[in-house]
């Protein structure tokens, strides 16, 4: 379809809605929309329905509602400090397994990341399953590389050294399954118990995907505590679940031994352009040249794309939260269990009761548009909308023990599909956009994907000899037999210790990830590496511990030990400090 | 293989107080987690221990350090430094230090004395981001008095625990402004004496009926919005304030820690969250003993130790005879009584036994009535009972005796009825 076609379209959608002051411009099938609406709401609308027309690749919405964020242009300075092949931007499961990918090659590439860690966005806060593709659309880029990167999972964790498990997945149909239809009950609850799950089967076939059909009998054998009300259970054995933190971290660092540079607290401020070709890159630290830009940038996709002149979409969160229960609650199930739902409400994306790769067990997400990349609350409505979703899916479970809850934020675009390809307008741009769910299973295909549009686009590409794509297992004392927590605790006292109680994670591994490759310098990227202070009492015994460890291990003052972040500081100054000799109270 | 008469895991209050009573007639060994003995006492460096039991108004550390003397004149082994990893029934247990690597122990009789932890932000479900800031009152309490750093200057206090009173007193000396303490329900949760000379005294506001509704802030907590609760202790939406504060404490509770007491399926109190115990403080599990705030939390550090001693006595008398169980008397919960201890008399070949328990409601005027079946065989008056302020009643000999139907029920009645 060309473009005065899809101009014609929008005019009639504009028209149709009545959406007043807007004004919009469309090239090669990507919709630039400008404007003035009086609600984030309707911001929303006018993207979601343009986004779902057919042949459109892009909606760039750049229109204004009331206390929109203004972007704040920081300054950066004019030296250059360094010249690369690729520059990628997002150090994210997407960026880093992009830059371990490359690594493989003979090239010079810098990883650039705005926080102090890898994997602190999107990828810190998700629900860390490995999905075999059932739930994308038929069609989609999501599902291509969804389903590919599944495949691909096994080897890369085991080269890598981290923990996958593929638990599976019960999906459950209940009387409640189609309760928002309006048919009576015997017809609905045929529906549920002997339509869908064959519906579900037949298009598992055509991918590639194992699925069984569980009757309620053997349902609840397999899942004693399940609803009396489940129908039928619709069993996907390869479902997986992976520590998104501890896969990304490991890429990062498999990365830099491969010769990868990563730039931390690295914002990119600016993306310079000659005769719409990339030229650098603007730091804070200084300009790095390089022809190649990868934006993967997560929620902030759509600003880098701005600042290099590419701009084809604009992100719009979808916030969502989760609970996560108590250690104890694991003998709860024995599969992640998710119960469908038709159709889905606005705040239902799916999810459900999941387990964890540590054993906890999880409820969520919910699903909630915000205008905010950084707003990770949880607010008393989310809570509740979990407790009501899922309470009913499992009988007697000890609601009470919720150890803690955090929100993630989905980098979602109008046209909801991710999009992965070279920039048209820019040469030399990458766009790696729109990776919401799956897009922690699909990192490993998106990285060979992304290599294979640098090929065509020009790159040179030739192979290392030396690439080692192994990593070395962490140190985790609890996994360990006695014997061998013997002889390591000999070799090394501090394993003895005990530092986080409830998690039972001892000193030496505080310190290994205190002096890892990516050091962890604050308290919550030694908790990624470690789990020190995930557990029951949420780092009330060990905080300080952890504290006072970080900061006899480096040069960082107690009082000045943060939490994460810049300005995220645990402490606010010294205590009883009138009794010290040089008395200066910060 | 270490083998011992008596494994007391635990070196607080209790484990102390209870080691030291066993090894009068027992080997003991003791294994504590922390660097040094003590608990959670070192970190309290207030006042107010020891009064009824020493005669004497010693600090926390002090009160230690009076037990710990003792331990060191003793043959008892201490192990601190020491996780205990797991026990079973066998009263085999393994633990690890960074000296002896994996510990192996086997005892006659073992004595839980693990304390207690605090309940945290997320099992109030408190909404909100998750910034630095928010702490509870025994973290801010150990930040403060060993670390010496300050958890916030600009303080919010969420929940009337005794800890958080403490606190509100303790950060008010360090230079920190106590904005107020916001209690959820109608009446203060600390002792009368603390919500006096830690608020009151330092003209720190307390709030009954208020929550916190939301956390905000990014980086660190920059304020948290209070609400008023109707009497189902919902928040009532238009009741909602802002407070800027850099701060978030909360006193919400204590849970006593019973992690390694589930591994070996002892039966838990639905109530007090602790073991189930007799008069001599054993278990469900013949041979494992439990005293203290594991068993279920105590207002002041006296009775813990008054407790544990028992426990000890017990402990080291089972290594030597192994006793039969002769009865079964059921202790339970009546009218306007949240819960007792012990849950069960086995025994009431004894002097006397003391029953400790708490009321749900504050009431004035109320008369203790300790049933057996329909028969009234004890009663007290109380002037004014509290929930924050635990009760004893004592049933002498001569009230044993009466015992028939073996189903003791406690009942705090007004006296009018």
């Amino acid at each position: 379809m060309n473009d005065e076609r899809i101009r014609k379209k929008i005019k009639k959608i504009i028209q149709k809605n009545k959406f007043e002051n807007i004004s919009y411009r469309i090239e090669n099938n990507i919709v630039h929309l400008d404007g003035k609406v009086s609600s984030y709401n309707d911001f929303l609308k006018i993207g979601t329905i343009i986004g779902k027309e057919r042949n459109i690749k892009g909606v760039a919405n750049n229109i204004e509602y009331p206390n929109k964020k203004k972007i704040k242009k920081r300054k950066g300075t004019t030296t250059k400090i360094d010249i690369v092949d690729v520059l990628i931007i997002g150090g994210g499961v997407v960026g880093t397994s992009i830059a371990r990918e490359l690594s493989k090659y003979k090239l010079n590439i810098i990883l650039a990341e705005k926080e102090s860690d890898v994997a602190c966005g999107t990828t810190k806060a998700n629900n860390a399953i490995i999905h075999t593709g059932i739930g994308e659309k038929n069609g989609t880029l999501k599902q291509k590389l969804c389903v590919k990167g599944q495949h691909m999972f096994g080897k890369i964790t085991d080269e890598l050294n981290v923990t996958y498990k593929q638990n599976g997945m019960m999906i459950i149909t209940t009387k409640d399954t189609l309760s928002k239809i309006k048919l009576p009950s015997f017809i609905k609850n045929f529906f549920s118990k002997r339509i869908i799950p064959i519906i579900i089967l037949q298009r598992g076939k055509k991918l590639g995907i194992p699925i069984n059909i569980v009757n309620k009998k053997e349902l609840l054998k397999r899942e004693p505590n399940i609803t009396k009300k489940a129908l039928v259970g619709i069993y996907s054995p390869t479902y997986g679940m992976t520590s998104p933190y501890h896969f990304t971290i490991a890429l990062a660092e498999n990365a830099i031994e491969n010769g990868v540079k990563l730039m931390l607290n690295t914002e990119i401020i600016d993306i310079l352009t000659k005769e719409n070709k990339i030229e650098s890159v603007v730091t804070p630290n200084g300009i790095i040249e390089t022809k190649f830009v990868i934006n993967a940038a997560g929620l902030y996709v759509d600003e880098v794309a701005d600042m290099a002149g590419a701009k084809e979409y604009t992100i719009h969160p979808k916030k969502g939260a989760t609970l996560i229960f108590d250690l104890k609650t694991g003998e709860y199930t024995n599969h992640s269990i998710s119960m469908l739902r038709f159709p889905r409400t606005e705040h239902y994306k799916g999810g459900g009761i999941l387990t964890t790769i540590d054993g906890n067990i999880q409820w969520g997400p919910t699903l909630l548009e915000t205008p905010d990349k950084e707003d990770t609350t949880v607010s008393a409505d989310e809570i509740e909308n979990i407790f009501e979703s899922y309470s009913p899916l499992l009988e007697n479970f000890p609601t009470k023990s919720v150890i803690t809850y955090f929100s993630g934020l989905r980098a979602c675009t109008f046209t909801e599909d991710f999009i992965i390809k070279a920039s048209k307008k820019i040469k030399g741009f990458i766009h790696v956009a729109g990776i919401q769910s799956p897009g922690l299973t699909a990192a490993p295909a998106i990285a060979e994907m992304v290599v294979d549009i640098l090929k065509n686009e020009g790159l040179k590409l030739e192979k290392k000899s030396n690439f080692n794509p192994y990593q070395k297992k962490k140190i985790i004392t609890k996994n360990l037999s006695n014997e061998e927590k013997n002889k390591l605790i000999e070799k090394n006292p501090q394993y003895g210790e005990i530092v986080c109680r409830c998690e039972l994670i001892t000193k030496g591994e505080i310190v290994n990830s205190i002096h890892s490759k990516i050091p962890a310098l604050n308290i919550d990227a030694i908790k990624r590496r470690t789990r020190a202070g995930m557990g029951r009492c949420q780092s009330g015994f060990c905080l300080p511990k952890i504290a006072q460890i970080l900061a006899q291990e480096t040069d960082i003052p107690l009082e000045k030990i943060l939490k994460n972040d810049k300005e995220s500081n645990l402490f606010l100054g010294k205590a009883k400090c009138l009794l010290d000799d040089n008395y200066d109270k910060n | 293989m270490i083998k011992t008469d008596v494994a007391v895991i635990g070196g607080g209050p209790a484990g102390l107080a209870a080691a030291l009573k066993a090894s009068e007639k027992a080997d003991v060994i003791l294994l504590e987690r922390g660097k040094e003995l003590g608990g959670i006492l070192p970190q309290c460096i207030h006042e107010g221990f020891g009064n009824f039991i020493l005669k004497k108004n010693l600090t926390g550390p002090e009160y230690a350090q009076h037990y710990i003397d003792k331990i060191k004149k003793s043959n008892i082994v201490v192990k601190t430094g020491t996780n205990v990893l797991e026990i079973n029934a066998n009263k085999n247990i393994i633990a690890t230090n960074s000296e002896d690597g994996i510990i192996d122990i086997n005892a006659e009789s073992i004595i839980l004395a693990m304390g207690c932890r605090e309940k945290t932000r997320s099992q109030i479900l408190i909404p909100g981001t998750r910034p630095a800031g928010i702490y509870t009152a025994g973290t801010a309490q150990h930040l403060v008095n060993i670390d010496g750093v300050m958890p916030g200057n600009r303080i919010v206090i969420l929940g009337s625990g005794d800890v958080g009173l403490i606190m509100a007193r303790r950060l008010t000396l360090e230079g920190g402004k106590v904005e107020g303490v916001y209690e959820i329900t109608s009446k203060p949760g600390g002792l009368t004496r603390n919500v006096v000379q830690c608020l009151y005294d330092y003209s720190i506001p307390l709030y009954l009926s208020h929550t916190v509704t939301n956390i905000t802030g990014k980086k660190r907590v920059e304020g948290v919005t209070v609400a008023k609760v109707d009497k189902k202790m919902k928040p009532i939406k238009k009741t909602e304030r802002f407070i800027p504060c850099d701060c978030l404490i909360l006193a919400v509770g204590l849970i006593p820690e019973n992690e390694i007491s589930k591994q070996i399926d002892i039966i838990i109190d639905e109530r007090t969250k602790g073991a189930i115990v007799n008069e001599k403080m054993e278990t469900s599990i013949s041979g494992i003993f439990a005293c203290g705030n594991v068993v279920h939390v105590h207002d002041l550090v006296d009775d813990v130790t008054i407790t544990a001693k028992k426990a000890g006595v017990n402990a080291a008398r089972y290594v030597k005879e192994k006793p039969d169980i002769k009865e079964k008397i059921k202790v339970t919960a009546g009218d306007n009584v949240e819960y007792v201890v012990p849950q069960i008399i086995n025994s009431r070949d004894l002097n006397s036994i003391t029953l400790y328990f708490r009321v749900k409601r504050e009431e004035k005027n109320v008369v203790v009535v300790i049933l057996d079946g329909n028969n009234k065989i004890l009663e007290k008056k109380e002037r004014i009972v509290k929930p924050p302020e635990m009760l004893k009643i004592t049933l002498s000999k001569e009230t044993l005796i009466q015992i028939i139907q073996n189903e003791l029920k406690i009942n705090v009645w007004s006296e009018n009825e």
